[in-house]
């Protein structure tokens, strides 16, 4: 119960941060909510199930990619294109994830990287669909009938944002408290004790990773038409390592924490990138210091000083 | 037709053969023992009967049945349970967590991704049943890592037990036991296999534990059935006396 308060109050205050903060913070806020989607989406996988990914750009690409396609090439409306893009991303995700789950461990790690790689490598020959190295510019935030015009400009956009996050988000924390969730539990700490106990855990991994991914290629599908372009950085390793620092610093297994996370991550990159151009290292740093002194992230470590095991919102 | 039927049943790990042409007839009500030396191929074999391993040669039948093919998970949601000789939980779950995930299994909404508070309260029920009867109780809300080695080797069982299984496979749950604890658990699984409810394949060490708790016993050596009968039976073999150097007594 006071955790619902308190989860209305952020609800509230985000709502109402466009009345205070200047245009350009808006912008940086908006960007950290996508980012802490994408990152949230991640934590469904790391910190649920232990798969641990070191490709889920592929997800937010793949989003990202798709939904600046349909709103460059037909006239689809922002909001019907995000979410097409998000479902497209899930229905690849299966087939990948059919395959990823041939192994386990650190090769399952490695397979997720292959494919977003490989991806990334598409994304670069494909010329005609991602635009090449120069990726797709000019991705209109279009908006559509139902006073879907709002959406179109910044503060708009920011609610379909803070909307996307909030709902994904009472999803996330549905899924993980329901009997699915508890089947990934399981898999977490002893897959073949799940599977012997008559659960088919390569069918709940599939789910798991198709869920997230989805929820990942959303977040990736709202970047596009609010930065307005995409690019094969979006595809690459370097962005995948950055999620899965964003959900250990701010906490796996806790779908608050690596939305923290994603923001403190975007806040130092913004704050020291204008100070010094080796600012990854400081955030390298705060990561080695996370990983040692609060193993169960910021968020994580929070909840249990609080006396929660797990945060039950 | 028997319940549980092994025909020819073989493994080979490479020249090793650890299970050779077994074959076996267990009735539904029955507890049937499978004892044999360290190496003897008894956790080898019940491997194969729930689908851990894939068999060389022969078949499996359960309730009339062929099993050959099925993965473990789906030979789990025919009604067979087990319980590993090597300690297999949740670590980091209470002990009713653990027995709710087992009792889980088997319900229809095992899987649903949102709400579940029936699937929750019935698989509650039935775990908080099978703890009651290993004398688990006043342990379920304990974290299963931090519990004795004892009542681990106990809540396993009734993990198996929430499942509400036709078959139980239980493979030494008396191992790596003190004097004392061995003492309890047996207590506890005599009386949990004396009602003659459950049909049960049990491996155990101690044959004071065997005699006591199995109505027929088959002896394995070097993977083979050496001996299949009642306990007098089976005390009386010659061959059983000398796989065991010197006999039992
Ligand atoms: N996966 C495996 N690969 C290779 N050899 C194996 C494998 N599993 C078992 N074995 C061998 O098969 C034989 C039978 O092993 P098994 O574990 O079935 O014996 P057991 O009767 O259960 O012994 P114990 O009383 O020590 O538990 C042993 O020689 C063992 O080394
Ligand atoms: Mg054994």
């Amino acid at each position: 119960m006071r955790g619902w308060i308190i989860l209305l109050a952020v609800v509230v205050v985000l709502a109402a941060a466009p009345l205070g903060l200047p245009l350009f913070m808006m912008t940086l806020l908006t960007e950290a909510l996508i980012l802490g989607l994408m990152a949230m989406s991640l934590d469904l996988m790391v910190g649920y199930t232990r798969l641990v990914s070191f490709g889920h750009a592929a997800a937010y690409g793949l989003g990202a990619y798709s939904a600046g396609y349909i709103l460059l090439h037909s006239d689809t409306p922002v909001l019907f294109a995000v979410f097409i893009a998000a479902a497209m991303t899930g229905i690849v995700a299966i087939a990948a994830a059919w395959v990823f789950t041939l192994a386990t461990g650190v090769s399952f790690a490695m397979l997720t990287l292959a494919f977003a790689q490989l991806l990334y490598a598409i994304a670069f020959q494909w010329q005609q669909v991602t635009g090449g190295s120069d990726g797709l510019a000019g991705i209109p935030r279009r908006g559509g009938p139902f006073g879907f015009d709002l959406l179109t400009s910044k503060i708009g956009y920011y609610y379909l944002v803070l909307l996307c996050l909030f709902g994904a988000y009472l999803f996330c924390r549905t899924l993980v408290n329901s009997p699915f969730g508890a089947v990934l539990r399981g898999i977490r700490e002893n897959e073949n004790k799940t599977r012997a106990l008559g659960y088919n855990t390569r069918a709940y991994k599939i789910g798991v990773v198709a869920i997230a991914y989805a929820l990942g290629g959303l977040a990736g599908a709202l970047y596009a038409p609010f930065a307005g372009f995409t690019n094969t950085e979006l595809l690459f390793w370097l962005f995948s390592g950055q999620a899965l620092i964003m959900v250990i610093v701010g906490g796996a297994g806790t779908l608050i924490g690596p939305i923290l996370g994603a923001a403190l991550f975007l806040l130092a990159q913004h704050q020291l990138s204008s100070v010094t151009e080796t600012w990854a290292i400081y955030f390298g740093l705060m990561f080695i210091a996370v990983v040692l002194f609060l193993p169960e992230g910021i968020w994580g470590t929070l909840m249990q000083r609080l006396g929660r095991k797990t945060q039950r919102v | 037709m028997a319940f549980l039927e092994l025909d020819g049943l073989t493994r080979r790990f490479g020249a090793l053969v650890a299970v050779d042409q077994v074959s076996m007839r267990v009735e539904q009500g029955e507890v049937r023992a499978v004892i044999g030396p360290n190496g003897a191929g008894k956790s080898t074999l019940f491997n194969l009967i729930n689908g851990v391993l894939p068999a060389s040669e022969g078949e499996v039948r359960f309730d009339g049945r062929r099993l050959n093919g099925l993965s473990a998970f789906e030979i789990c949601q025919l009604g067979m349970s087990r319980t590993f000789q090597i300690t297999a939980l949740f670590p980091e779950m209470t002990a009713r967590d653990n027995a709710r995930l087992a009792a889980q299994a088997r319900l229809g909404g095992r899987w649903r991704p949102f709400g579940g508070g029936a699937v929750f309260a019935e698989a509650e029920r039935r775990a908080d049943a099978a703890l009651e009867r290993l004398g688990l109780g006043h342990v379920a809300g304990e974290v299963a890592g931090y519990l004795s080695h004892g009542d681990q080797r106990l809540l396993e069982v009734a993990m198996a037990l929430a499942q509400r299984p036709r078959l139980m496979l239980l493979d030494e749950p008396t191992q790596g036991l003190s004097v004392e604890e061995t003492g309890k658990a047996v207590e506890t699984l005599t009386e949990l296999l004396s009602d003659g409810k459950l049909t049960v394949l049990l491996v155990e060490h101690d044959m004071e534990v065997v005699f006591r708790l199995a109505q027929r016993i088959t002896v394995l050596h070097r993977g083979a059935v050496i001996a299949d009968g009642t306990p007098d039976e089976v005390k009386a073999d010659a061959n059983v006396q000398s796989a065991y150097l010197g006999g039992f007594e």
